[in-house]
């Protein structure tokens, strides 16, 4: 069943203002009886009735059905419950304001309220008879982030394993944690028992203790003051045989803990006061090759000078390192080589516009110097470590019973694997296999590496379950707590709780979700929603026009790959997505309002966005809140880079897929996709510059078009005040002329971006024209108007829509009527404090639709 | 292991062929073909799909039919159709790299399925291999023509079919990334990493000995069984609607328990004997010659070495603006926008190039198989190669699909020509796949919207 109210409502909608063109409202007779009707107390059925006779039915009736709506026989069903959605489409249009169409007689505003309160409380009644009906399957696999932090919470340590499972399904502007998408397959059971065998392999170590790889290599104290040194990693092309190269591994272990040191200290010319040291580790890194495969480490903000070196310390699995497999020499194979690569990331924006500095050299920007750096893996600071220690505990048991032991180490490696209590038959099944596998493994570490490996195919583990247990299953609460805020399997606290039958305490669930939220692990929640929720993915694709944006991202300027994008380096777009991750977690911190994504006094920034942007200055890669002023034209979501790139053609804005955007995302419609049959048109810009095609333009096709019209003058209106907004997410609200044909980056005559932004400034003398009537009639212009018009117009839409997400991202399904009233429960809750967003996702997790089992 | 006289010969055969065309990837490749039970004299019949998104250029008819407006003597060059009347194919520039191969390949116009119709405008590529009608009775899809095969005959060969994809795994409704279906909401995850698919098709036990991989495999059966009961008693604990979804568990376990069987018997004929050089398994979509290349080769590979007779290569997907392949066309032509943009706004230089492109790549792959001798033929007079879209000109139709029929000249397919189904002689795409299934020997009278056969593809 679709969860999406709207998309009836948009088709609805669309009809009555297509109807309007050929309906002059003189030819409308007014029911002389209708306000007498109305003017009862006793509203009923009737009523309505006339109401949706007078004003709607002549669109959507007996003869005409637009948007597949007919309201003729609606109400027929005293039940309400065939037609609950229909009737959702008619509150929420009703509420809008936006049917009748502004050319039909409008109902008084005192008509209408009438029949949105009738709606309502019909609603209201259905949802909770509702409730004594059986709730939705829930059944559903992991989705592949959550299976891959299961893990790493099951064993205490990551395997980034998601490469190797098959692509978990997606689909724009929904959640993919539902039944409908989560399948399974023999594919996946497949990789899943590869992957369990091979996490084991890695938790269980062998008993004696390992040789331990360690690498040094120290380079040259060289001084501050002449020129580039083997000791330094600048900005620009390095030398060879210096630091910059990164030093290979003499030999490294398949699995085990690693850490790696680093003395490193920071030059800083003037104006400087810190720079971003990342660590890579892998393939040694080649420019001419864009597939070598490395890893990031780590990243630390360098702001200590030479004379005060600090040792810095990295760790992880040396197993999510990609390694050079080694080549044949004489038919000889040569072992698997691993390099480590320091890189200096400063920047500021302008480092790909080598002429902003007139005769550029590394020493006049940030250097980082390296005095030396050692890997040592595994590490052996306790052996075995605490990942074998957990499934394998110490015990008497061992010599004295060793099947007693194997036993207990089932059971408690299963009652976590499930994460709940599990019967001694379940546990006699592996008991059972354990006894199966054993002749064939010398040592109890083998035969129970493939053992559990099989509780990790087990649907208990694999599967989001409910079973008939408990009507009050505090366990499924657990879970359902866990991987709604972690994305991954409860902690021992949250067990513990379960196990006390405490988690029906609302106070006690309060208390979990703020510590919850309070994780580390939140950061998976945070982003798996973000992304899913805005449609964020596509950004990254966008094919950004190079003539139009020469100096975006960086390019390879010589050899073989001469003006690919330069590899192995984050660049602004990876950082433009960051942002609004960090942007939606800083609300969650804050507890700040929703509607700070219409718009906000901050923004999390680092020194290349600031710059992107061009607000205030600030200095490192990190990102952190930084105030705004109104000149910064920022604040809220609309304005992301991540947004408008992602809904722009990469050489233009597009005003529909920001439309779209708008609508789906922040508004909650469901905007349909083009139905069969309807012409493509040329509406994107396409292979130059200057034919990007102009907003006019655009429009005009599609009014010129009525199989396009029927929608997009609805949509369209939405996506012109996002035009101040070029297609790398700027705010450049002045255009040239008419006719007048921009002529792209040329280093002859331009020089440098600043002479570029010089011509581009001299052409550029017209305001854009960014005002749009809504279908409201509302009249906006730019963003800056959209965005007030959004808050006061449209708050209580956007609060809904963002609320009706977290529930139903937190449950794992999409959202039919019966959550109506746990929707409206929870904004009623929650608007005192100004609809909070910590405050809603609290509220949800104490909501009935989110602590009651399916039975 | 001593070789028999008919791998010698194959082997000597597969080399010559290699270098004698000069094939780039694959010229320093030895195969040593698997000891499966086949002689030359009776040569494994196979079936391969290829999916191509966004249609194809016909300025001579946009609803992918020849339009009654356009001049009849003048046939667009770039157009995708090689030539403007039904009858023997004549080549334009859009089809030339097919015109060596002129009498292994046919055109079809005029053919689609039903159940697409009323999908999406970017949705209609789900159904290509099956056929379903994904918006009125089988909105989970249905089983596509390559696994019908595998269920009759897949037991024959080491694995019983092979799923790639250029961006992998299953996709979503109405965004599927995948041609192939078990059934109904069993969507078959296409793998689109050239190492991944090397290995696991010539290295599936990762080096370990025969008997080491034999033993485990033995005891994965009972493991596997254990977990079965194991989980039917955890089934029956759940309400309904949740036992339907972990069906789809239990069958999943079933299914590997039962390749653990398969692949258990097929333990005991060796492996084909691969050597990777010249075969550049690390390619990736921004060399993109290279790597459908190699997407290609790997099912030449599958199907010379007879590990596989059904493969299915999403070319393409209509849904692909979060993936690499979004960019496919700037990479492949210099075209500065999404590929997708090409579909929309058809230059006709930019446009024509990129089916031209298209076909080059799918005529590389038609030429292996025809170059590599095989009982009294080669292998494409043995495979059936299936090859187009779901969208004509206008890319957001569901209607009257560009279809490119080659090979299977000893499976009773003739070719040659292009054949036009419109008006009263207009039948279901479905026909077609009637027609292949049986040339495949598996013998269906109907699938999906199907009315009959094709006859006028095949020899009298």
């Amino acid at each position: 069943m679709t969860t999406k109210y709207s998309v009836r409502l948009a088709q609805t909608l669309l009809i009555y203002c297509v109807l309007a063109s050929f309906t002059g409202a003189n030819e409308f007779v007014r029911n002389a009886t209708f306000e007498d009707t109305f003017a009862n107390d006793n509203i009923d059925e009737a009523r309505v009735q006339t109401f949706l006779e007078t004003y709607c039915v002549k669109c959507h009736g007996s003869d005409q059905q637009k948007g597949n709506i007919s309201l003729n026989t609606i109400g027929r069903d005293t039940t309400f419950k065939q037609e609950i959605e229909v009737w959702e489409s008619v509150l929420e249009i009703l509420e809008s304001g936006e049917m009748p169409p502004s050319s039909e007689v409008q109902p008084k505003s005192s008509e209408r309220q009438i029949v949105i309160s009738w709606i309502e409380t019909q609603l209201r009644k259905s949802s909770h008879s509702a409730k004594v009906v059986h709730r939705k399957s829930v059944t559903r696999r992991l989705t592949n982030i959550e299976y891959q932090n299961t893990l790493r919470d099951l064993f205490g340590f990551e395997l980034e394993i998601i490469d190797k499972l098959p692509k978990d399904p997606t689909k724009p502007y929904q959640f993919n944690n539902t039944p409908e998408l989560m399948l399974i397959g023999p594919e996946q059971i497949d990789r899943y028992l590869e992957i369990a065998r091979q996490v084991l392999a890695s938790a269980i170590v062998d008993p004696q203790e390992p040789v331990v790889h360690k690498t040094r290599r120290e380079w040259l104290r060289h001084g501050l003051d002449r020129g580039l040194a083997l000791d330094e990693i600048g900005v620009y092309g390095n030398r060879r045989h210096s630091v910059s190269q990164g030093f290979s591994l003499k030999s490294f272990p398949k699995t085990g803990d690693f850490r790696i040191r680093v003395r490193a200290s920071a030059i800083l010319p003037p104006g400087h006061q810190m720079v971003p040291l990342r660590l890579i580790m892998g393939n040694d890194i080649q420019i001419n090759s864009s597939t070598r495969e490395t890893r990031e480490v780590g990243v630390v903000q360098l702001a200590n000078t030479p004379d005060s070196p600090r040792t810095i310390e990295f760790t992880g699995r040396i197993e999510n390192f990609p390694p050079l497999p080694g080549k044949m020499v004489n038919e000889k194979q040569q072992p698997a080589r691993m390099t480590i690569t320091p890189q200096n990331i400063f920047d500021d924006g302008s480092l790909n516009d080598r002429y902003s500095y007139g005769n550029l050299r590394n020493i006049d920007l940030p250097r980082i110097v390296i005095e030396w750096m050692e890997f040592e893996s595994p590490i052996t600071d306790k052996w075995p470590p605490d990942h074998h220690t957990s499934i394998l505990f110490e015990s008497p048991l061992q010599s004295d019973d060793l099947n007693a032991y194997v036993n207990q180490v089932i059971k408690r490696f299963m009652t976590r694997a499930y994460r709940r209590p599990v019967d001694p038959e379940e546990v006699e099944i592996f008991f059972q296999i354990y006894e199966q596998v054993k002749s064939e493994f010398s040592t109890l570490e083998g035969a129970m590496r493939e053992t559990l490996a099989m509780v990790l195919i087990s649907p208990q583990f694999l599967y989001h379950t409910e079973t008939e247990r408990a009507p009050d299953d505090h366990y499924a609460i657990a879970s359902r707590l866990s991987y709604f805020l972690w994305a991954s399997m409860p902690d021992e606290e949250l067990l513990d709780l379960a196990e006390k039958q405490q988690l029906n305490d609302p106070a006690v669930i309060e208390k979990q979700v703020l510590r919850l939220l309070g994780d580390e692990r939140a950061e998976s929640f945070i982003r798996n929603f973000t992304m899913q929720w805005l449609n964020l993915e596509k950004m990254k694709t966008v094919p950004i026009n190079r003539d139009r944006f020469p100096r975006f991202l960086y390019y390879v300027s010589a050899g073989e790959r001469a003006g690919t994008e330069m590899p192995y380096l984050p660049t602004v777009r990876d950082y433009l997505l960051e942002e609004t991750v960090a942007f939606v977690g800083e609300l969650i911190r804050r507890n700040a309002s929703v509607l700070n994504i219409v718009d906000s006094d901050f923004a999390m920034l680092n020194q290349r966005l600031a710059s992107h942007y061009g607000t205030k200055k600030i200095q490192g890669t990190h990102f952190r809140a930084v105030p705004l002023s109104p000149e910064d034209n920022l604040g809220g979501l609309l304005t992301h880079g991540s947004v408008l790139i992602g809904n722009g053609t990469g050489t233009a804005a597009h005003p529909i897929y920001r439309a779209v955007w708008l609508r789906e995302a922040i508004l909650g419609d469901e905007v349909p996709e083009p139905p069969a049959e309807v012409p493509a048109l040329s509406d994107s810009a396409g292979e130059s510059a200057d034919r990007a095609f102009t907003i006019a333009e655009l429009l005009a096709q599609h009014r010129n078009v009525e199989s396009c019209n029927d929608c997009h003058f609805r949509l369209d209106p939405w996506g012109i005040p996002f035009e101040q907004y070029n297609a790398i997410g700027q705010f450049r609200p002045m255009v040239p002329s008419e006719g007048i044909r921009v002529s792209v980056f040329d280093k002859s005559k331009h020089e440098d971006m600043a002479g570029y932004q010089n011509y581009l400034d001299s052409i550029n003398v017209n305001s854009l024209s960014s005002e749009a009537t809504l279908p409201n009639q509302a009249t906006v212009s730019g963003v800056r108007g959209l965005k007030k018009h959004l808050l006061s117009n449209y708050a209580d839409s956007i609060v809904r829509n963002i609320t009706r997400r977290l529930l139903s991202y937190g449950m794992g399904e999409p959202l039919d009527h019966h959550d109506w009233v746990t929707l409206e429960s929870i904004m009623e809750q929650t608007e005192a404090g100004g609809h909070r967003l910590r405050d809603i996702i609290i509220a949800i997790c104490k909501s009935d639709s989110f602590t009651a089992n399916s039975n | 292991m001593a070789s028999k006289s008919w791998q010698i010969k194959r082997r000597e055969v597969l080399k010559g062929a290699g270098i004698a065309l000069g094939l780039p990837s694959l010229e320093a490749m030895t195969i040593k073909r698997a000891g499966a039970s086949l002689s030359p004299k009776n040569p494994p019949k196979r079936m391969m799909i290829g999916y191509i998104a966004y249609g194809t250029y016909m300025p001579d008819g946009q609803s992918g039919v020849r339009s009654k407006t356009h001049p009849i003597d003048q046939h667009p060059e770039w157009s995708w159709w090689p030539c403007s009347q039904p009858g023997e194919l004549t080549f334009n520039k859009s089809s030339e790299p097919f015109k060596d191969l002129k009498n292994y390949v046919s055109y079809l116009r005029g053919l689609d399925h039903k159940g697409g119709w009323k999908m999406g405008g970017h949705s209609s590529g789900d159904v290509f291999a099956t056929g379903a009608d994904m918006t009125e009775t089988e909105k989970t899809n249905n089983i596509s023509i390559d696994q019908v095969a595998a269920n009759l005959h897949g037991h024959e060969t080491r694995y019983r079919s092979l799923v790639l994809g250029t961006e992998g795994g299953t996709g979503s409704y109405g965004s599927s990334k995948t041609l192939s279906h078990r059934g109904p909401g069993r969507p078959i995850p296409s793998m689109h990493k050239p190492q991944e698919i090397f290995n696991r098709l010539f290295d599936p036990y990762s080096g370990k000995g025969i008997e080491q991989v034999r033993a485990t495999l033995k005891r994965e059966a009972s493991i596997l069984d254990l977990l079965l009961e194991h989980s039917k008693s955890f089934h029956r604990k759940l309400g309904r609607q949740d036992q339907e979804k972990m069906d789809e568990y239990l069958e999943s376990v079933r299914s590997i328990e039962k390749r653990v069987e398969r692949t258990s018997q097929w333990t005991h004929e060796p492996l084909p004997v691969m050597d990777t050089k010249g075969l550049n398994l690390d390619v990736a979509y921004k060399e993109p010659k290279e790597y459908i290349r190699c997407m290609y080769d790997l099912i030449y590979l599958a199907f010379v070495t007879d590990s596989t007779r059904y493969a299915t290569l999403m070319l393409e997907s209509e849904q692909s603006s979060t993936s690499e392949m979004w960019n496919y066309a700037t990479y492949v032509l210099g075209y500065k926008g999404a590929t997708h943009d090409i579909a929309h706004k058809r230059p006709e230089d930019y446009s024509g190039q990129w089916d031209r492109w298209r076909a080059e790549q799918h005529a590389y792959f038609l030429r292996r198989l025809r170059d590599t001798s095989e009982g009294d033929g080669n292998m494409l007079d043995h495979t059936v190669v299936l090859w187009g879209s779901a969208h004509p000109h206008a890319s957001h139709s569901t209607r009257n699909y560009p279809i490119h029929l080659a090979g299977g000249n000893r499976l009773g397919f003739k070719h040659g020509r292009l054949h036009e189904f419109i008006g009263d002689k207009k039948v279901p795409l479905a026909n077609l796949f009637v027609s292949m299934l049986n040339a495949i020997d598996v013998p269906v009278a109907q699938f999906a919207d199907s009315t009959g056969s094709m006859s006028e593809l095949m020899k009298g």
